[in-house]
């Protein structure tokens, strides 16, 4: 186990060095990141004076090194539109992002679970047509078209949900406010579920599939057959020992769900004015903050390692069959 | 069980639980309703008359008034902060802190009479030593500012001090007299000593401390401004008690919520929903020609010349045929779905005197200018190869340059559309390494056809996109430096826009018509300059 977790340690480092290694070369990718720095009305002077300021005259070995020294040191720059450090504007955000993506992870399980089993268990009948079809759907329609499709129907049709905005919970609670936090999650769900719904679809389909899958796969097992021989409910045989085997490749599956889900807001942040991380680097992007763009782009790879890694770990609790140090 | 009691129990279970989603849907509407009429109550929001909702793209940058850039930003700090001069929505400057100025005879020096009783957010009385303070800050290269007023204004002006005569009189220096210095300083805004001496730059770009018709009453970044009236500006009375600036990126977002009555007044409403808006019951539609003028610039920096495209467009014959082969009003009709005329000179049209005809749609002139100039048509129909640069998300999302690229490839310039991403372009253009053309919307002013012409204030200027370097052209701002009259002025720049014409640096294709849309509870009327305000 402990071998295991120093491999996986030490492949995460390699990672995060590609990692840096390509976020620090996009600075360099338009040109001349100078003139990042500078007004346009700015002389040639004063632009040589922030070049050598800010090392961009060095050989790119040796500014890259200054930037890895930097990041180890908690120093990933500073944001332009924001003048403070990226790191903090990047956590500021991340709260957002997070209850996004917790709320759509845990409506799509809520619905993804039960969707996928009964699909299995009505394998081949009307019903199970009809779910993967919805499934499918689920995996084919962009986000973007989805999002602005419930924006007209349920925001701007129905009425029923504000079509932007949002109300924080997270922020409350990581500030200490927990109390507050909580008494905000009644005034927050309505704010979270067209957006929340917009991510969650694509998960919502693809885990579907997944538990179908999988669930088929258990059920034709010899164990399952012996359950049902032994005369125990469909209830007991499918809810409890096919679904602790069927839910071990849903696991897996969860740890990636997640990362994509924390990365993958872009597009429904901007849709749906989410003031999370996704929006912001759309914003840093149009506005040239490369420091923050590169800043986001390493903190989400390093969720997604730690997701993984987490993953990993939990896979080997829940099926004792599995030794880890392989 | 039987079969029938199967059944029954299945019903009943979708019963219940429709029961139940419709249970959560009403409650989830209930917390939303009591959650938004809680928030009214705190901080009103759009339909409390002394409310005005106004949704942007942007969130301002920084509200540190010596380092305001961006339109979305100057469009809060302009409600922030007092100038002492300000632009009428007709385009006049007219005195706003300052009630007078006045010229030294050698023109360099600028003596302002500041007027009295004016006040800092504080309560404190605001001075000449305030006014003084913000030039001072503004011009302080340790403080690194990227905006507005150190990175356009201060140079311009070439400001070299400022002296303090009185408790109300104040005096700008420059090292030479310049004709459109008080419109310049129209956009600097004025700033308190005390409590900016006591802020670090950080501070100081979150903590506003007004001198203007509003002050701030909460920022909650990338979601909302919320402005309050300032009780200690006496000079106007507001229209409104709050102004909030709600930051929705996406265009099709601001719309609905325009059309569901959660805000007041949204800019950039895209050409695909103008007509779900003007169709409305809730809401209309206002347009105003702007100032910014949208064009193709040949860049022919030596980097250029070595391609096909890049060598054809040294050629003035060839530029001018270019001009002829866009049919800018077709543009406008089918990708802005707004009617627009083709621009004449980078001048405004209402401070353009200069009588230059704009180009019109003559694709068979610019054909026989490209045979005259030396480049027929080839055996494939193609004259030469050109690539055009620009924005995938401004000026028309791409689709203008796109039918530019159509309109060039018909008469035989066969034109490659590069379509970048704003941060690329934004420093290719920076560098001068856009090209060989670009698209580009440069603003202008309602107030002077000098400031307009400013992006081509020196060969070498760093607005000087393409590189021209016109003797002519450029002399005449050695001209304008020696006289003050206006009637000469005028002459010369006449004279000096004749001969944009004649080199067509630029292929002047429209100024961009602005979109707002409007809420059917205010009554508003845009600018031209694209500021907003509603005071």
């Amino acid at each position: 186990m402990i071998g295991f977790v120093a491999r996986r340690l030490w492949q995460s480092l390699l990672v995060i060095f590609g990692v840096t290694l390509v976020t620090f070369l996009s600075m360099h990718m338009g040109g001349d990141p100078t003139y990042l720095y500078v007004n346009e009305h700015a002389s040639d002077a004063e632009i040589a004076a922030t070049r050598a300021a800010l090392g961009f005259d060095k050989p790119l070995p040796v500014q890259y090194l200054r930037y890895a020294n930097g990041l180890l040191h908690g120093d990933m720059g500073t944001s332009l539109t924001y003048r403070t450090p990226a790191v903090d504007v990047v956590l500021h955000h991340f709260p957002a992002t997070l209850e996004l993506a917790l709320f759509a992870l845990i409506v799509a399980l809520i619905f993804a679970v039960p969707l996928g089993i009964l699909a299995a268990m009505k394998r081949g009948t009307p019903l199970d047509g009809g779910i993967m079809l919805v499934a499918m759907f689920g995996q084919s329609i962009p986000s973007f078209w989805l999002g602005i499709m419930m924006i007209l129907a349920v925001g701007l049709g129905l009425r029923w949900l504000p079509i932007s905005g949002r109300v924080p919970v997270l922020d409350e609670i990581f500030a200490g406010n927990i109390a507050e936090g909580l008494a905000n999650i009644p005034h927050a769900i309505p704010y979270l579920i067209m957006p929340g719904m917009t991510i969650a679809f694509f998960t919502l389909a693809r885990t579907t599939r997944l538990v179908r899958a999988s669930m088929l796969e258990v059920l034709s097992l010899d164990y399952v057959r012996t359950a049902r021989s032994k005369g125990l409910s469909e209830l007991r045989v499918v809810g409890y020992h096919a679904m602790r085997n069927a839910m071990l490749p849903v696991v897996t599956m969860l740890g990636l769900e997640m990362g994509f889900l924390l990365s993958g807001v872009v597009v429904v942040e901007t849709i749906f004015s989410w003031p999370g991380v996704g929006r912001l680097v759309y914003n840093a992007i149009n506005h040239r903050d490369i420091p923050l763009v590169q800043t986001a782009v390493i903190l989400f790879a390093v969720t997604f390692l730690v997701l993984n890694l987490a993953v990993d770990l939990l896979y080997a609790q829940l099926d004792p069959r599995i030794r880890l140090n392989g | 069980m039987s079969y029938i009691e199967q059944r029954r129990k299945r019903r009943i279970l979708v019963v219940i639980t429709m029961l139940i989603v419709v249970a959560l849907l009403a409650w989830v509407n209930a917390e939303h309703h009591r959650h938004a009429s809680k928030q009214g109550k705190r901080s009103a929001h759009a339909g409390d008359p002394g409310t005005i909702v106004i949704a942007q793209a942007n969130d301002a940058d920084t509200l540190d008034p010596s380092d305001v850039g961006s339109a979305d930003t100057l469009n809060v700090a302009r409600m922030l902060f007092g100038t002492l001069y300000d632009v009428s929505p007709e385009g006049n400057l007219q005195p706003f802190l300052a009630e007078s100025y006045t010229y030294s005879e050698d023109g360099r020096a600028i003596h302002f009479k500041l007027r009295s009783g004016l006040a800092c957010e504080d309560g404190s009385p605001l001075t000449a030593s305030d006014v003084a303070y913000s030039f001072q800050r503004a011009a302080n290269p340790s403080n690194h500012f990227t905006g507005n007023a150190s990175g356009f204004l201060i140079p311009s002006i070439e400001y070299t001090g400022v002296t303090v005569e009185g408790p109300l009189d104040v005096t700008v220096h420059t090292s030479k007299y310049n004709p459109i210095a008080i419109g310049l300083i129209s956009e600097l805004s004025i700033m308190c000593r005390v409590p900016y001496e006591h802020m670090s730059l950080r501070e100081a770009s979150t903590h506003p401390s007004a001198t203007g018709p509003y002050k701030l009453a909460e920022w909650v970044h990338d979601d909302r401004i919320v402005l309050e009236r300032n009780p200690e500006f006496k000079l106007r009375t507001p229209r409104y008690d709050r102004v909030i600036w709600r930051v929705i990126p996406e265009g099709s977002t601001r719309t609905a919520e325009l059309l569901a009555g959660d805000i007041d007044l949204t800019t950039g409403v895209p050409p695909d929903q103008i007509d779900a808006v003007r169709n409305s019951e809730t809401a209309k539609i206002e347009t105003v020609t702007s100032t910014r003028r949208i064009y193709v610039g040949f860049n022919m920096r030596k980097k250029f010349q070595d391609t096909d495209g890049g060598r054809a467009i040294q050629d003035v014959r060839v530029r001018q045929a270019l001009q002829y082969a866009i049919d800018v009003p077709t543009v406008c009709e089918a990708l802005l779905r707004t009617p627009c005329q083709r621009a004449a000179t980078l001048v405004v049209p209402r401070n353009d005197t200069s009588g230059v005809p704009a180009f019109p749609f003559d694709p068979d002139k610019a054909e026989k200018l490209l045979d005259a100039a030396g480049y027929p048509r080839g055996k494939d129909g193609v004259r030469f190869h050109l690539r055009l640069q620009a924005p995938r998300t401004l000026y028309g999302d791409g689709n203008v340059a796109q039918a530019i690229g159509q309109y060039l490839s018909d008469i035989g310039v066969d034109t490659q559309v590069d379509l970048l991403d704003l941060s690329v372009y934004v420093l290719l253009t920076r560098q001068h390494e856009a090209g060989p053309l670009f698209l580009l919307g440069t603003g202008g002013s309602t107030w002077s056809a000098l400031y307009d012409m400013s992006d081509l204030s020196a060969p070498n200027a760093g607005t000087n996109y393409t590189g021209w370097h016109d003797p002519a052209f450029f002399a005449g701002w050695k001209q304008l430096e020696q006289t003050k009259d206006a009637a000469e002025q005028q002459r010369i720049m006449n004279e000096m826009l004749q001969e944009f014409h004649a080199g067509a640096p630029w292929l002047m294709l429209y100024f961009q018509p602005d979109v707002y849309g409007v809420s059917n509870r205010i009554h508003w009327t845009p600018r031209a300059d694209e500021n907003i305000t509603v005071y």
